[in-house]
């Protein structure tokens, strides 16, 4: 029985290295994109030592915690510096002219918080109707919904909180229909979640073509406005200076929708409705009530992303402009395991490879475009737990029968 | 404190669930305090101060001790959940009545016996007067069901009402001031466990005084077909559920496994027909070592296997009920030809057997769910003794049939001993064991504690199940 | 006692529901909401559905038309039997995946990847006999698909992965690679065209004999036929083979197969291989028959593309060879009939008419979705002619 000790003793250690491996691992992921920051302007070193260095140091530090148990974090760690190492060699042979005209910093940022944007609103919802075991593969049809209504809604009431209103109604309503299929009549979610988005796609299409013809969604419809801060010439936050106020409200619902999951007496109901509904049941939660509002507050969370686009962003709608934008929210539901913060992260990181894929084309027009399956491609390993599996709340696409 | 006694399936938990405004009443009055009352739903009966510790758990393993505790009725601050006065008011009623528990703990992280103190808790914070168990000890170790009394009775003497669903004779005469006992859905009597004793209400929970015995020759066993040594297997969690278990079945027998469910029954069964594979040990069949074999091996072996659950595993219940009873060996070169099955000749297989074992209610194109359950086991039991097998693993063969169907399972079993196969026959009711076995082992915390007689007291197979009277060993 | 939940014994009240009329009527739902739509917009419904019902030219079945609109008719029913041929392939693909209680939604993304193989195959490898090269270019892209099924199957079978979600992913992925490989720069794009996103065109012995038609205006290509007996097997693979019955039975109930000696993981990665086969076959066909190219733009515009159709057609077609066999005709004709080459826009504009499609598409799969609007339909029409099995008490 001597096993058993020493079994103990190496449990412990490792809970208490854990906070440690937590420091480490996201110190690697910093000193990875710190090889490449070396390479790239302001800083502009012309070597690739320097980077190659560090990168070794941000991969090390990986391989050490991925050993110390946190899979996840480590191997980001390792790909950083590996993705460092390589973008600073590369970056070191470019042409500085051409670097300076990519690496604008202040860009980059503020197009992956509009790029980001679409994607946290949708993750958000996807996280609330998931966090309630409803599986919402609609978020694309409702985010759809919401393009196309607010923009509508901004053209009958003349202004753009009309026109979010409207859309997020819309966007409520069909998720109320989703709804209505997967808890009311126990439907199969995924196929339910299929019919909303082709219905949406109809939908917005049809009313589209009806109301608008060829000619499109006319110019000169309220806009939501941008948000102008006195930030100019500051390095960093520079970025942030000229905003749309829709973006600003993204950032805010993450800790809001946090809050609202994790620390109300609402969230600890919706939790318990995803993870045991008997359990909840027998304590005198309505499982259903609870299942409904999820649902439809999701649907009104996905159609905010479509508003966000059309009233916005693009200041149009055209037909099935969300174009895919509802997946990668799915996948930054699942890349943010369930939770807000989660998804904001993988929602940024998404926005990051989006606004790169945009500005890269000065170097190599084609390769540019492979960026773009980054988000699915990095799901695609998360699902497969390569690298730390990703556990959906337990009672997630069950439908709840009363026995 | 008020215990309800009776078999299985008397109708002790669905009682229980109406209480609780899980199921409605037909038919009938409920009193409280002597006022009519209707509960149709939970809430309604927190309402009225009746809370119920379930026999699975109705906890969410990933919230926290105290969060499972107040779900439903939780602390405010504003508009958000007050966390540390919701582990306050936990660590006020723990104290209280003796019940502890960390509030910041995760249930999933918890044992098995702090869960319960968990669910009890949950009843006592919503005000409680009437506090319902179904079956409380069947998950617990003797020295977590020791704690469990000790909690009860502090519970009684502040004044609360206990009723206790149980099928345990000892701990009813240990426990409670009155007992009812049930029997198929009817209140048979109610005592005072004062005046009572074991054998008097055996005899009102079962109905009959002499065991039911299945008519059977004493027979010479031939060759030990079935041989275990040394098996350890682990559970799904990575527990250890069997640890070191050797026994032999001959041709000829009928060998039990007696024990609390849970204690290492079905990764034993898991182990022996190739669903699960063993950590260390060896299995023969014949004097052939099959250990490694998986369950087409192990079929391939000669050991049948009459599963513990038709619904989850021995049947495919939309499936016809010819390709049933080609389950096991669509494969063979009887049933199909390079990768394409011969429907014909499913049916020339399935007809023949669907008539020998009386299945009623379906022919060869009949889908399995269209059968009753009595029937839907005579489907699995044709189709493993049609194997032929030198072995029979038969898992709880008789859960939830009518007497009839139970009847028509112990004749065949009994056939298949006389026919000089080896018969392992793993079930939860004691009664089963004693008429059907020649010997019966016990299996406790996933040893075999004990091997006994069929003539042997109910006594001594209770002390055996329940640990055979050894002191917990240390973790 | 629980039983296990998958898609496919969820599903399977709606897969048994008596004959056809569940889908007919689930169909009949689809068109009358869609009617009412039109109607709401100020078309008139029914000579809206009749110009819908003649662009497709399956009036060409009537005996009574006369020998002008039966030309025509031939020329609309070449169209839609074309669309009817990759549909077939890819409701087999998204069918024999629910039977194994799987959600294949990636039949877009094999789709795509067998098209791309099938282009490349197909406009390459110039120095082949006619009969070599198209041989080649089918099995090349048919094996791509397989491929690409297969890592959804893979991943389900090792590591557990939720096909539901890494289909969706690997859609994507797959447009992007499109995109990539075909765009401008791209190591596929096209050696004529150098400001235009397209691939080279199948070279003319690569491309498949047109049997009904004129080759130059899109006649059928007999790939309808190998569709067809792509079917029959399908048909045969579903009801009286070996690895069928495997697939089957875990579908409805994985503890009672694994029971059985079937390996569940094993029958995942080998059902969505065969799922793959058969869509990126349907792409295949498609490039080598009658569009030669690939263009990025049409793989960008697939949100509603023939892959997802493949959802619909099997769902309606109840997951058996027949039912898909009608519902592709079903859908093969709508498209057709609600294109703008066919549908008269003096009655229903066809841009509308397109995404009326898709509504009515939507309708049919989200009627499909609730077993419980399928049994109450069975149980009107029996009035529990059955009795509940009996449950056995827990």
């Amino acid at each position: 029985m001597s096993a058993a000790p020493a079994a103990l003793a190496r449990g412990l250690g490792r809970a208490r290295s854990a906070e440690r491996s937590v420091w480490v691992g996201w110190g690697g992921v910093a000193l990875g994109f710190l090889a490449f920051y070396l390479a790239l302007p302001p800083l502009l070193i012309r070597s690739a030592v320097p980077s190659l260095v560090v990168s070794a140091a941000a991969v090390a530090a990986g391989a050490w915690t991925v050993g110390a148990g946190r899979r996840r974090l480590g191997w980001g760690a390792v790909v950083a510096g590996v993705f460092g190492a390589i973008g600073a060699v590369a970056a070191t042979r470019s042409a500085v002219g051409n670097l300076e005209n990519v690496v604008v910093w202040s860009a980059l940022v503020a197009a992956m918080l509009r790029y980001a944007t679409p994607l946290t609103f949708a993750a958000l919802g996807g996280v609330v109707s998931e966090r309630s075991g409803v599986v919402n593969i609609g978020l694309e049809g409702m985010m759809l919904t919401g393009a196309f209504f607010a923009i509508w809604g901004a053209d009958q009431t003349g202004g753009w909180v009309g026109g979010l209103l409207v859309g997020m109604l819309a966007g409520g309503l069909l998720a109320l229909v989703h709804a209505v299929f997967a808890i009311s009549l126990r439907a199969d979610q995924i196929v339910s979640g299929t019919a909303i988005n082709l219905l949406a796609l109809g939908i917005t299409g049809y009313v589209f073509l009806h109301d608008y013809g060829n000619q499109g969604t006319p110019e000169g419809l309220p806009q939501a406005p941008d948000v102008h801060l006195p930030l100019g010439g500051i390095p960093v936050l520079e970025s942030l200076q000229n905003l749309n106020v829709l973006v600003w409200l993204s950032l805010a619902l993450v800790p809001l929708v946090w809050l609202a999951i994790f620390r109300t007496p609402l969230g600890l109901r919706l939790r318990s409705v995803g993870e045991n509904p008997r359990a909840a049941a027998t304590v005198g939660i309505s499982v259903l009530r609870t299942r409904y509002l999820a649902v439809v507050a999701s649907g009104m969370l996905a159609a905010m992303g479509g508003a966000f686009l059309s009233i916005g962003f693009v200041h149009s709608f055209s037909q099935n402009m969300t174009a895919g934008r509802g997946f990668i929210a799915l996948a930054a539901v699942i890349f943010g395991k369930w939770r807000p913060g989660g998804a904001l992260a993988a929602a940024l990181l998404f926005g990051f490879s989006s606004a790169l894929a945009q500005r890269l084309p000065v170097f190599s027009p084609s390769t540019a475009t492979l960026l773009q399956a980054l988000p699915y491609v990095l799901t695609l390993v998360a699902v497969a737990g390569l690298i730390g599996r990703s556990t959906p709340p337990a009672a997630d696409g069950v439908p709840y029968t009363k026995e | 404190m008020h215990a309800l006694l009776g078999e299985n399936g008397a109708g002790k938990s669905t009682l229980m669930s109406v209480l609780y405004g899980l199921y409605r009443p037909d038919e009938g009055v409920l009193r409280l305090e002597g006022e009519p009352t209707t509960i149709d739903s939970p809430r309604r009966a927190i309402e009225l101060g009746i809370g119920m510790v379930h026999q699975h758990f109705m906890l969410v393993p990933v919230m926290t001790v105290a969060e499972n505790i107040v779900l439903a009725d939780e602390p405010r601050r504003g508009l958000l959940l007050d966390v540390r006065a919701a582990a306050e008011r936990v660590r006020e009623l723990s104290d209280r009545y003796g019940l502890a528990v960390d509030p910041y703990a995760r249930v999933g992280d918890v044992s098995v016996g702090t869960q319960q103190r968990v669910e009890i808790l949950r009843a006592l914070y919503r005000g409680a007067d009437v506090l319902i168990l179904d079956e409380p000890t069947a998950v617990l170790t003797a020295q977590e069901t020791a704690e469990l009394f000790k909690i009860l009775r502090a519970l009684t003497a502040e004044g609360k009402s206990v009723a206790f669903i149980s099928h345990k004779l000892r701990e009813v005469l240990a426990i409670s001031d009155r007992v009812s006992v049930l029997r198929r859905g009817k209140k048979v009597a109610t005592v005072d466990t004062a005046g009572a004793t074991e054998e008097s209400l055996a005899k009102l929970m079962v109905g009959r005084e002499v065991l039911f015995r299945v008519a059977k020759e004493a027979r010479a066993t031939g060759d030990a077909l079935l041989r275990v040594a040394g098996l350890e297997v682990d559970d799904d969690r990575g527990l250890h559920a069997v640890r070191d278990v050797s026994f032999e079945v001959h041709g000829g027998e009928i060998v039990g496994v007696a024990g609390v469910d849970d204690n290492g029954q079905a990764e034993l069964v898991e182990a022996l027909t190739g669903l699960r594979r063993p950590l260390a040990g060896t299995i023969e069949v014949a004097g052939h070592d099959v250990t490694a074999a998986g369950v087409r091996g192990k079929l391939a072996a000669g050991i049948g296997h009459i599963a513990e659950d038709r619904h989850r595993r021995g049947l495919v219940l939309d499936f016809s009920l010819s390709e049933n009873l080609c389950l096991r060996e669509y494969r063979k070169p009887l049933l199909s030809r390079l990768g394409l099955l011969s429907p014909k000749k499913m049916n020339q297989r399935a007809g023949p057997l669907l008539e020998e074992y009386d299945v009623r209610g379906g022919s060869c194109d009949t889908l399995a769910s269209a059968l009753s359950g009595g029937n839907q086991q005579k489907v699995v039991i044709a189709r493993e003794i049609a194997q032929e097998p030198a072995v029979l693993v038969a898992a709880q063969p008789t859960r939830g049939l009518d007497v009839g169907a139970i009847e028509f399972v112990h004749r065949r079993l009994v056939e298949q001993r006389d026919a000089g196969r080896a018969v392992l026959l793993v079930s939860l009711e004691l009664d089963e064991l004693r008429s059907l076995a020649d010997r019966v082992l016990v299996l406790y915390d996933g040893q075999i504690v004990a091997e006994l007689a069929p003539e042997a007291s109910e006594e001594e197979f209770g002390v055996a199940m329940l640990g055979g009277g050894q002191r917990e060993q240390p973790a | 006692m629980s039983t296990p939940v998958t898609v496919a014994s969820r599903l399977s009240g709606y897969l048994r529901g008596g004959g056809i009329i569940t889908p007919l009527l689930t169909a009949l739902v689809a068109f009358l909401i869609g009617g009412v739509v039109v109607a709401i917009t100020g078309a008139n419904p029914f000579s809206t559905y009749k110009a819908i019902f003649d662009g497709s030219g399956l009036n060409w079945l009537f005996p009574w038309i006369s020998s002008t609109d039966r030309q025509t008719a031939a020329l609309n029913l070449q169209q839609t039997l074309l669309l009817t041929t990759p549909l077939i392939l890819v409701g087999m693909a998204v069918a024999y995946a629910f039977r194994a209680g799987l959600f294949n939604i990636g039949g877009q993304g094999q789709y795509l990847v067998g098209s791309f193989a099938a282009v490349w195959t197909g406009s390459t490898l110039g120095g082949l006999p006619a009969v070599v090269h198209v041989v080649v270019a089918i099995a090349a892209g048919t094996l791509a698909g397989a491929a690409w099924g297969g890592i959804a199957g893979v991943l389900k079978a090792t590591t557990g992965a939720n096909e539901v979600i890494s289909t969706i992913m690997l859609n994507y992925c797959a447009l992007w690679i499109g995109v990539w490989a075909f765009g401008l720069g791209g190591p596929l794009h096209s050696s004529s065209q150098k400001s235009v996103p397209i691939s080279n065109e199948v070279l003319q012995g690569a491309k498949l004999p047109v049997f009904w038609g004129d080759a130059e205006l899109q006649g059928l290509h007999i790939g309808f036929f190998v569709s067809l007996v792509m079917l029959a097997l399908f048909w045969v693979l579903l009801n009286r083979s070996v690895a069928g019955y495997e697939a089957r039975a875990v579908g409805f109930n994985p503890d009672a197969a694994e029971y059985g000696g079937i390996d569940a993981g094993r029958t995942f990665a080998r059902v969505m291989l065969l799922c793959g086969a058969f869509a990126g076959l349907a792409g295949t066909l498609d490039v080598l028959g009658w569009q030669f190219t690939v263009a990025t733009n049409d793989i960008q515009n697939s949100s509603a593309g023939i892959g997802f159709l493949g959802i619909a057609v099997a769902l309606l077609g109840r997951n058996t060879a027949v039912g898909v066999f009608f519902s592709s005709l079903l859908f093969g004709a709508l498209l057709n009939g609600t294109s703008v080459r066919n549908l008269d826009p003096a009655v229903f504009p066809p841009e509308l008419a397109g995404n009326l499609t898709l509504i009515v598409q939507g309708l049919i799969v989200l009627l499909v979705s609730a077993p419980v609007l399928v049994t109450s339909v069975l149980a009107l029409r029996r009035r529990g002619a059955r009795g509940e099995p009996k449950e056995a008490e827990a």
